[in-house]
């Protein structure tokens, strides 16, 4: 299966997507350019304040005003569990008792015009009584910090395996604490050396073009949506319990997606849709400004100490990792994220003992959530930032130190766990080559560093099946919940089953997502498309040219066998039999549609930390050349180098844009992106002030390498490949410039008043 | 102040009167009125470039331009620029290239892109990665929509020998 010899007709190169046609002529429809009829829009009340008691609310003038159908505020909640999140509920439709950051919603209205919901928005009436605010992570631990929360929140701790383990708020102002753990700390006690170092990671906005939006409709007692959502299952699920509603009465749809990196998942637009849909008995569309997506979710800001045990040889022994997460005002998917920074702050190097844990603490700040790379960018800038400063105290070139240590293909990451699925060594090479590593003189004021970036990828205990059909023609269509979100998955699933078909891509098509209908898939999310739903398609595929070539063996009395497909005819030694006329045959005028189911799901396992096997690893190596300017600290990046594995590239263009477009986010927040917190105030909200890289950002010499090392477990030995080229990019340029100058940043972004202060520091201890 | 406006206006080839609010965007015009969704918004603040038409040819932030500056202009908006069903040469490129991943800047990008190519048929690198720097993508990291836009410079030289 994972012979790469085996001549492939519809996997490998690059062909149009199957998209391509519909988002260059601007037919592609987004969930943004949906209307229905007699459709009404909404828009929200958001709190002025970072952390106030919601004193008294009054919405009875904006009732009456003109247009308006629907107003919601806290007393508009009765019947329902308005609260919401993954593993903790604690965030409401609109504030109940509190406001807990400045955006948080307070009140929404559905008029018949934007302007008519803008207008009645300004008539409810709001008295706040303020509290006092902890805005960043040391502030929320002091001992005398207020509390976000006064009583524990409703939610759970899942079942974790051999080593791992969870605690709900087990402090004031932390809703979760993941921790893992394996070998003998005694470990410790016999490492030449300890280094403790502590890092800090910036917070991004997703920044994706189209915003969080949904449209509802509610009739009869049906719930029907239209949202751009990476989730859709598991958004009806969470809907069913904060409406009350039956499950099978919620009926969600998503079309094609302008993009989420992971931020688009659980209730976002959607309770306000659906609740003002409800009570102004219209259809609703909520679509939120940018400035409201920028209020609505972010990225995990991180303080990452790392303890880190090592022999003089280099070898490494034990690691220590404290992870703390600026987890924002509601929890919503930190714990998640928490298990991932925590579970990979050790990165793909072999230890003795291990010892993570990480807190998500609570802040007067935008909530934090699910955002690509989730956790291992905050564990792989603090892991390669360190690992490289800890080469230069030793004496020990930072590549042979890395190779000294890494991980062996198929060598499990830890006890119980699965094995590498790509050789690490082998991509640092790519890298290091391309970059010129250790080649040419170096020259004052220019550095290379290299990194690599790591994540488990797969998701954790998914489950996921698919449905592959074919018509009497020979149409294929594919039905799998997996989402379009940019990433070209469905190109990819159409090209695999049109590999298995033996028939043109074109005859293949993939269906709309409707959960009514669409079989059953727990999320787009963790570079899952390929190794665990692209898994369930294959299997649907074969399923479903099993009972092809099963039906035509009857009709041809003979084995099934002995016939392979052969675009849409089945071959029997030398002898084609076109298909269609022997199903008109057996089945009359109306002919028939063959489908086959597939399934996957990596198996429960509880000696596996997490629960099951982690079902692929996905690795970004990069390496960075900078020359820093002495006088003004600005770092120039004049060579950035990124490569992934894909294991087998189903599509070498698509794989390039995943490895590009994600190194180009990382070179973002290496350099100059962040959200940036004035206290509880969010100084750069909006477009005009929030920075990200552009066309002019890039990098003079950008080289993005594709491996196909072959040994992913998805189809045709594929993998995963959506995250890993962010992960390397900042550790990376931070390591080219302490290469360069003798510097060490541990915060991001990198940026020249950083930097010249340390050289202002490092020249005054010279002095 | 709040009369509308009469206004007339060629979009897409096609001619048009309207009577607008003075406050309606262009954007709501083509995206609200004509139902032309290709021209997406993002920003909303003339920022992101998701909005991008061609006015008189000249690269325009519809988010942010009245409708009623527009009266007596020719609008282009990304429907337009296939003609008779047959894609463009940047449209080409662009699909041949896989130079789009969510395809919400696709759109604007492909009608700068036209906006460059009639201003400087033989662009440079350098000038093409100046001109792309006025939009934002969010998922390709750009160098493959620089690299679309060099291959449909060359599509429109060959195709105009």
């Amino acid at each position: 299966m994972n012979d790469l010899a085996v001549p492939l007709r519809a996997i490998g190169g690059s062909r149009p997507r199957i998209d391509a046609d519909l988002k260059v002529t601007g037919a592609a429809r987004y969930t943004t350019d949906l209307e229905l009829p007699r459709m009404l829009h909404a828009k929200t009340l958001r709190s002025p304040h970072a952390h106030a008691r919601l004193a008294s609310i009054d919405a009875s003038a904006a009732r009456t005003m003109p247009g308006v159908h629907a107003v919601i505020t806290r007393d508009d909640l009765k019947g329902l569990n308005p609260t919401y999140g993954y593993f903790i509920k604690d965030m409401p439709i609109v504030a109940i008792d509190k406001v807990r950051y400045i955006g948080d919603p307070v009140a929404a209205v559905a008029a018949e015009t934007e302007e008519q919901a803008v207008r009645a928005l300004e008539r409810i009436a709001v008295r706040y009584e303020e509290l006092p605010t902890v805005a960043t992570i040391e502030a929320a631990l002091a001992p005398d910090a207020a509390a976000l929360f006064e009583t524990p929140q409703m939610g759970i701790v899942p079942a974790y395996g051999v080593g791992a383990s969870g605690f709900k708020e087990p402090m004031k102002n932390v809703c979760y604490r993941f921790a893992y753990t394996f070998g003998d700390k005694a470990a410790f006690a016999r490492a030449d050396h300890v280094f403790t170092d502590e890092f800090r990671f910036s917070r991004l906005q997703h920044y994706f073009l189209e915003p969080f939006v949904a449209l509802a409709r509610v009739e009869a007692g049906q719930i029907e949506l239209w949202t751009s959502t990476q989730s859709p299952f598991a958004l009806r699920k969470e809907l069913a319990r904060v409406f009350n509603h039956p499950e099978q009465a919620i009926r969600i749809h998503v079309p094609l997606m302008g993009a989420g990196y992971g931020g688009k998942n659980n209730c976002k637009a959607e309770p306000i849709a659906i609740l003002l849909a409800k009570l102004a008995g219209r259809p609703v569309r909520f679509c939120m400004t940018q400035e409201e997506n920028f209020l609505t979710q972010s990225q995990h800001a991180a303080v990452h100490r790392l303890e880190t045990a090592v022999a003089k040889d280099g070898r490494f022994i034990a690691r220590r990792a404290r992870v703390l997460l600026d987890a924002g005002a509601y929890s919503d998917a930190s714990p998640l994220v928490a298990e991932k920074a925590g579970y990979r702050s050790h990165g793909p190097y072999r230890w003795e003992h291990v010892d993570s844990a990480a807190d998500c603490v609570m802040t007067n700040t935008t909530p934090a959530g699910p955002f690509r790379g989730f956790g291992g960018t905050q564990a792989s800038w603090a892991s390669e930032s360190q690992i490289d400063m800890i080469a230069r105290r030793l004496g020990i070139d930072p590549v042979a130190l890395r190779k000294k240590n890494l991980l062996k293909l198929r060598e499990a990451y830890c006890p119980g766990e699965s094995g590498m699925d790509s050789d690490l060594a082998e991509g640092l090479d790519v890298v290091c080559r391309e970059i010129g590593y250790g080649r040419g003189e170096k020259k004052r004021g220019r550095g290379i560093g290299i990194a690599i970036g790591f994540k488990d990828s797969g998701g954790i205990n998914k489950p996921a099946e698919a449905v592959v059909k074919v018509t009497t023609t020979g149409g294929i269509i594919i039905n799998s919940g997996s989402i379009e979100i940019g990433q070209g998955v469905h190109s990819a699933y159409t090209r695999i089953v049109a590999e298995l078909f033996n028939a043109p891509t074109e005859r293949v098509s993939y269906a709309p997502i409707n959960t009514d209908v669409t079989p059953y898939d727990q999320g787009t999310n963790a570079s899952s498309g390929i190794v665990v739903m692209g898994v369930a398609v294959e299997r649907a595929a074969r399923a479903c040219i099993d009972q092809v070539l099963a039906f035509a063996a009857e009709q041809l009395k003979c084995r099934a066998d002995e016939l392979r497909l052969d675009n849409w005819s089945v071959v029997k030694g030398n002898e084609a039999h076109p298909l269609m006329p022997m199903i008109m045959r057996k089945f009359g005028g109306t002919g028939y549609e063959f489908s086959g189911r597939g399934y996957f799901k990596a198996e429960n396992d509880h000696h596996a930390p997490l629960e099951t096997k982690c079902v692929s690893w996905e690795f970004g190596w990069g390496a960075a050349e900078v020359e820093v300017d002495e006088e003004t600290g600005k770092v120039t990046v004049l060579q950035l180098v990124v490569s992934g594995d894909a294991g087998r590239a189903i599509d070498e263009a698509v794989c390039r844009g995943q490895d590009e477009g994600a190194a180009v986010m990382g070179l973002g927040q290496a350099l100059f992106e962040g959200m940036q917190y004035e206290g509880p105030v969010l100084a750069n909200l909006a477009a005009a002030k929030y920075r990200v890289p552009l066309a002019s950002d890039l990098p003079e010499r950008f080289r993005s390498i594709t491996q196909e090392q072959g040994h992913g477990p998805g189809p045709f030995g594929s993998k995963g490949i959506g995250e890993g080229g962010l992960l390397p990019v900042a550790p990376a340029i931070a390591n080219a410039i302490e290469d360069a100058v003798g510097v060490r940043i541990s915060s991001l972004p990198l940026t020249p008043e950083k930097v010249l202060a340390a050289l202002e520091a490092k020249r005054a201890a010279k002095r | 102040m709040s009369e509308p406006i009469a206004i007339s206006l060629t979009l897409n080839g096609r001619a048009l009167r309207a009577t607008v609010a003075p406050n309606r965007v262009l954007a709501d015009l083509i995206r609200q009125d004509q139902a032309l969704t290709g021209t997406k918004i993002g920003c909303d603040q003339g920022t992101c470039g998701a909005c991008t038409v061609l006015v008189d040819g000249i690269v325009t932030a519809s988010c942010s331009t009245f409708a009623w500056q527009v009266d007596g202009k020719m609008v282009t908006t990304i429907e337009g620029v296939a003609t008779n069903g047959a894609l463009d040469p940047v449209q080409e490129s662009f699909k041949s290239r896989s130079a789009f991943q969510c395809g919400y800047c696709t759109p604007g990008m492909i009608l700068l892109a036209k906006a460059l190519l009639a201003a400087d048929p033989n662009p440079s690198r350098a000038t093409i990665r100046d001109w792309i720097s006025a939009n934002v993508c969010r998922c390709t990291g750009y160098q493959m929509i620089i690299e679309a836009v060099e291959d449909a410079a060359q599509r429109v030289r060959e195709g105009a020998q």
